[in-house]
């Protein structure tokens, strides 16, 4: 049976790009949040 | 810890792709284009969990209400969803110079299409309820019912003549397969488990600091 090395690479490539993309839109979307969340002590003071 | 995890997951794929390419030998019978495997088997194990996490904390919503429960299983049926487009993806780019065609409608491929389908849609109804109680109400009736397909999919090619073959992994009477292809399976297992980890805690407080924004 031929190697087929085109596929392989196809998949390992596809699957790279996809993880890759999802790590950076949870990186993307946490940043802002993460930046403007209040600081625990104010916070406690809004209780 | 979940920087640690990250370099955890990031270290296990790295072990996972010398173990796929490197030590593992060339299949005798479907050639180089086997190692796919390495990623499409870990990606449905990963989806698997995924949804029955989902299950899970959907029950401990439904029980205690609890917000965190509610945020688990939206993260993980997130996951679910890309890994078992990773798992339907790999598959069909492995089927085709294997069995000659990109997807067939055989039991096992079906079944996941549904499983496929049935989360997507568990994403949208997330999306499209405004009141939040509401959705995670909706969403965790639809997480408990969408997992009961996962044995379906799991025993589908037992219960039908089918094109896929059956696990060569997790089947009666242990593995036939050469120790090294077995290692490096294993190794990917636990590179995409903690993966999987990594992506779900990331999701969760994502989760969290946006309806701390919002409240």
């Amino acid at each position: 049976m031929p190697d087929n090395w085109g596929f392989v690479l196809a998949a390992y490539v596809l699957a790279a790009a996809v993880l890759l993309a999802y790590w950076r839109r949870l990186v993307r979307k946490e940043r802002p949040l993460a930046t403007h969340r209040p600081p625990p002590a104010s916070r406690s003071s809004m209780e | 810890m979940t920087t640690t995890l990250g370099w955890l997951a990031a270290a296990g794929l790295l072990a996972g792709l010398v173990m796929g390419f490197a030590v593992a030998p060339r299949e005798a019978t479907q050639g180089n284009v086997q190692r796919i495997m390495y990623l499409h088997v870990p990606s449905v194990w990963v989806a698997y969990v995924a949804f029955a996490v989902v299950f899970a904390a959907s029950i401990v919503y439904l029980a205690r209400r609890s917000a965190a429960a509610d945020r688990v299983a939206h993260a993980s049926a997130e996951l679910g969803v890309l890994f078992t487009g990773l798992t339907i993806a790999t598959g069909s780019i492995w089927g085709k110079p294997t069995w000659g065609t990109w997807w067939t409608w055989d039991a096992r491929l079906t079944s996941v299409a549904i499983l496929f389908v049935m989360y997507v849609g568990y994403l949208l109804l997330r999306g499209t309820l405004d009141e939040p109680e509401r959705a995670a109400r909706a969403a965790a009736v639809l997480g408990i019912v969408a997992a009961l397909n996962i044995p379906l999919v799991h025993f589908s090619v037992y219960w039908w003549r089918t094109l896929h073959q059956p696990p060569s992994l997790m089947k009666p009477g242990g593995s036939s397969m050469p120790r090294a292809i077995v290692a490096a399976l294993l190794v990917n297992f636990a590179a995409f488990s903690l993966l999987y980890l990594y992506f779900l805690a990331r999701r969760v407080r994502v989760l969290r600091l946006e309806a701390e924004a919002a409240a």
